[in-house]
């Protein structure tokens, strides 16, 4: 071959494998899902609403899914509910999981007028009654966002005809909370109108919902009202460990700017409470600065873990962790990657971070498949089943992640789950010369766990609800039977 | 074949060479692009100019750069507090506080806020500030502007600045992620 010739060869091979390389991964409606080690077991389209935050409780002998929403699309602000015939803005989706291979559609609480972030109902926990000090023990309560102007408390007892009880309106935001069913103090991601951020923490005594007594408004010095200069990052959400473990995680940030902050719940409590600069520093413990490109979206405690590795060292055998989720909120990878780090938070004023995860763009070409591709959040229930075990972390366009975090220090993923696009997955795009181009993919973007071992994995994109089980050597990580 | 390549890399570095230098100055009387001054951060650096002459009246600076990526893509700025936190003024000196309440604004067509600001600085010295943060769906274009004058003479010139047609461009075609 000449050199033109061999030029020409290598270009055309390049092109070839450049167009097939972009395009062969991109995801269409009737292809299989892709999974290594976890299994499809049931599915339920939650009538294509933007999913965000699934809490799975089991209530009585029933298990059901409580499944916050994002607001509509551009294309569908308020998606038609078939069980009345009304179009209602999205806001909770309650399905009985109890069959997780047929689960039942039971009721749609709307949500807040708005599209995306600007409406829905994406947050949601629950509490029995029977377990909040001051609870109807009949009663099952939901607590509940409502799009970013207010926090809400039904009694779910009856999951298909649901009550509201409370509402805590006037913010002018609210996120991922809190709740400690067994003291009933609730940490609420809001926006107090006087505060200088989006999102601060409003504690709360809720151990009787249907009279909430406000303890205290907590954030970061410089957030608080009247502070001037620098606004250092809006809270994301907390975890604590109630009242035995005394600890509070906070996560800031959502893909820039982050920190854990480790705060003493007791003097978060009952603390001064007047919101000063002054007062705000005495919870707190440490503070961890992520890199300026990352955020903490969820930061999931993990205390005396045993590590293999340190089995035999005199001191430190045991290490406390926290796993720090970022999200990814560009698409197309627009942004510095977003992924999962673990913290090692033994000596709590000199928290540091361990190791990271992140799934290899190379392996199903992620960039460039459409929608956000990084972490967006982890599972969140500290049930046996899976805790200190497995970690599962929803990745968007990667579907969701299944993690051997046994040793913290080399986390290892075990298996994944990219489901299947469907006509209802939404589109996402990109702006190139100043157009629009756009791109189908599924966008995983919450996960939850039960007691059962099942895994509900929801979509951002309108795709619905996906409830997984481990296979193979994936379910002898977490030691099911 | 060598020689192909060979003129293809040199007219690659031509065509970088001409792009830089046409970055590097501005046509915009009194004003000269500068290196953007402050180290890396969560967004990618943006551009920064300096008017040093009399048609400023004073040593005025401006720094401008998108940020992509925000959640609130519908509501737009919708506060003073809001430009607090994104404008970039904490770049130049986390001490600052407004001189008064903001106002709307638009810059290249697009709505949002501007505040004037005192600024402290690390060395003890005082500078007069303007942030201005405007939209475009879930994305902002920021732009501060400091300088040892009075804050409404430092707004004038800047946000003359930022009105002159070859600005207005590029913080499109930035934002357009061009």
């Amino acid at each position: 071959m000449t050199g033109h010739v061999k030029l020409a060869t290598y270009l055309g091979i390049s092109l070839i494998a450049c167009f097939t390389g972009a395009h062969a991964q991109q995801q269409v409606v009737g292809a299989p899902p892709e999974a290594s080690n976890m299994k499809l077991v049931g599915a339920n389209d939650l009538q294509a609403r933007s999913a965000y935050q699934p809490t799975i409780h089991h209530q009585g002998d029933r298990w059901i899914a409580y499944v916050g929403h994002h607001g509509g699309t551009d294309d569908i602000p308020a998606p038609v509910n078939p069980q009345t015939g009304k179009a209602e803005p999205n806001g909770t989706s309650i399905v009985d999981v109890t069959d997780p291979a047929q689960p039942k559609y039971l009721r749609h609480i709307p949500g807040q007028e708005g599209k995306y972030e600007a409406g829905g109902a994406q947050m949601v926990r629950i509490c029995d009654g029977k377990a909040l000090p001051k609870g109807d023990r009949n009663a099952v309560y939901m607590l509940r966002t409502f799009g970013g102007e207010a926090h809400e408390i039904w009694n779910v007892a009856d999951p298909a005809n649901p009550v509201l009880i409370t509402r805590l309106g006037g913010l002018k935001d609210t996120h991922k909370s809190w709740w400690e069913c067994e003291t009933g103090i609730a940490f609420l991601v809001s926006g107090a109108p006087d505060w200088r951020t989006r999102r601060m923490t409003q504690v709360y005594d809720l151990s009787d919902p249907a009279h909430p007594v406000k303890i205290r408004d907590f954030g970061l010095p410089g957030q608080e009202p009247g502070s001037t200069g620098a606004v250092p990052t809006e809270l994301h959400g907390p975890i604590s460990t109630g009242p035995e473990g005394n600890r509070i995680y906070f996560g800031y940030g959502t893909n820039k700017g982050g920190f854990l902050q480790i705060v003493d719940r007791d003097k978060l409590i009952n603390g001064p409470k007047e919101p000063t600069p002054e007062n705000l520093h005495v919870p707190e413990i440490s503070r961890l600065a992520m890199s300026a490109f990352n955020g903490a979206h969820t930061v999931f405690p993990m205390k005396a873990m045993p590590i293999a590795e340190f089995a035999h060292d005199k001191d430190g055998k045991a290490r406390d962790i926290v796993m720090i989720v970022d999200e990814a909120i560009l698409n197309e990878c627009n942004e510095p990657r977003q992924m999962v780090w673990f913290a090692d938070v033994t000596v709590e004023n000199r928290p540091m971070m361990i190791s990271s995860f992140t799934v290899p763009e190379a392996s199903g070409s992620f960039c460039e498949r459409g929608g956000r591709f990084g972490s967006h959040s982890s599972n969140e229930s500290m049930a046996p089943v899976f805790y200190k075990k497995m970690a599962f972390i929803a990745f968007f366009n990667a579907g969701v992640r299944a993690l051997d975090i046994r040793d913290p220090y080399h986390p290892v993923e075990v298996g994944y789950f990219i489901p299947s696009i469907t006509a209802a997955t939404d589109k996402r795009c990109v702006t190139i010369d100043g157009k629009d181009r756009c791109r189908v993919a599924i966008q995983t973007n919450n996960v939850e766990t039960d007691e059962r071992g099942y895994i509900y994995i929801v979509d951002r994109a309108n795709t619905g609800l996906h409830i997984l089980e481990l296979t193979g050597p994936a379910h002898a990580v977490a030691g099911l039977p | 074949m060598r020689s192909s390549l060979t003129a293809f890399v040199v007219a690659i570095c031509m065509v970088t060479g001409i792009a830089g230098f046409q970055h590097a100055r501005s046509d915009i009387e009194g004003w000269r692009e500068i290196a953007w001054p402050f180290p890396r951060d969560g967004w990618p650096a943006g551009r920064a100019f300096r008017c040093a002459t009399e048609l400023c009246g004073d040593e005025i600076e401006v720094y401008v750069r998108p940020k992509a990526g925000f959640c609130n893509c519908d509501s737009g700025v919708r506060d003073d507090e809001e430009v607090d936190r994104v404008a970039d003024l904490d770049l130049m000196s986390e001490r600052f506080a407004p001189l008064a309440p903001g106002g709307a604004i638009r810059i290249a067509e697009l709505p949002g806020r501007l505040r004037t600001y005192d600024l402290k600085m690390s060395d003890g010295s005082r500078r007069a500030a303007i942030g201005i943060a405007v939209s475009r769906g879930c994305d902002l274009l920021v732009a501060v502007a400091q300088g040892r004058g009075e804050a409404a003479e430092v707004q004038r010139v800047a946000l003359e600045f930022l009105a002159t047609d070859a600005v207005t461009k590029w913080m499109i075609s930035a934002l357009d992620g061009r």
